[in-house]
């Protein structure tokens, strides 16, 4: 028997960055780091801005595509703090840019991000990357 | 969210191993004694030896799962998969999963993001994937049914 997966939109998060830093060759690749100085989310559960000084580690790896590796803290309208990272691989050869972000926070009004798995699809705009994330049901 | 199927796993838990209380919870150990997956574009067996399922029961009820396992494909290709997970429902329905009860698996929530590393030219489409399973916890061990996120 194979079990069915689901989804619901969880938020669009946009994100600023300023220039990048360019580490360079890793053992495990190129590493690049996009600092997030800024942005926004909004879904139906929550909303507000993405504080400065997270950032996304980016790393080229040697069969094309790049792994990331972010982590930012968002604070919501109401005030609340919510620790967010997220894995993905990017493969612009394919067209390819997903995430999976898991957040953690104290709040209890949003304890329910504490108990769920996310999948975000990404696309980078002119004026910055836009995650769609889903809630994974 | 867009999926199609990669494959069903189902693992064979050997015994738990009970570390304890630990700084963030309670940890579990679960070593697995091998296993069968089949999905359309591979399938093989679970490798006993380095396969098992790191719990973690945090203080709010959740249980966290931190999976490792060795997959061997039918044509003799080692996939190494791990994958974050967790598990959580209404405290009767994980007290029946704890005796060991079948539970029909919609009532809780049994969900995991396995990734995939392999160097084998036949399989390399795994390493630029990303995955969703839904769990199925049974009294031998659970079943995974893993969908590529397209």
């Amino acid at each position: 028997m194979t079990l069915p997966i689901d989804a619901r939109p969880l938020m669009v998060l946009r994100l600023a960055t300023s220039p990048i830093q360019e580490i360079g060759s890793t053992p495990e690749g190129t590493l690049t780091i996009f600092p997030v100085t800024g942005g926004s989310f909004e879904g139906e559960r929550l909303r507000g801005t993405v504080l400065a000084g997270g950032g996304d580690w980016v790393t080229a790896r040697s069969n094309g595509t790049m792994t990331l590796d972010l982590r930012v803290a968002l604070e919501t309208d109401d005030g609340s703090l919510i620790h967010m990272t997220f894995t993905g691989i990017r493969d612009d050869a394919n067209g390819y840019f997903r995430t999976v972000p898991r957040f953690e926070t104290a709040a209890p009004r949003y304890a329910f991000l504490n108990c769920l798995l996310a999948v975000g699809t990404a696309e980078i705009r002119p004026e910055g990357p836009v995650h769609l994330i889903e809630e994974i049901l | 969210m867009n999926t199609r199927p990669l494959m069903t796993m189902q693992v064979k838990v050997a015994r738990v191993l009970d570390v304890g209380a630990v700084p963030y919870g309670t940890r579990r150990i679960a070593p697995l004694d091998g296993g069968t997956f089949e999905g359309p574009r591979l399938r093989g067996t679970v490798l006993p030896g380095s396969s098992a399922d790191w719990l973690l029961l945090r203080p709010d009820g959740v249980l966290e799962l931190d999976f490792r396992a060795t997959l061997q494909t039918d044509d003799g290709a080692l996939i190494s998969m791990k994958s974050f997970g967790l598990r959580h429902g209404p405290p009767e329905v994980i007290a029946a999963l704890g005796r060991g009860e079948t539970v029909d698996p919609s009532t809780y929530y049994f969900r995991t993001m396995p990734r995939f590393e392999t160097a084998h030219p036949g399989y390399s489409f795994l390493n630029r994937l990303i995955a969703v399973a839904t769990g199925d916890r049974r009294a031998e061990g659970p079943v995974y049914t893993i969908h590529e996120v397209l």
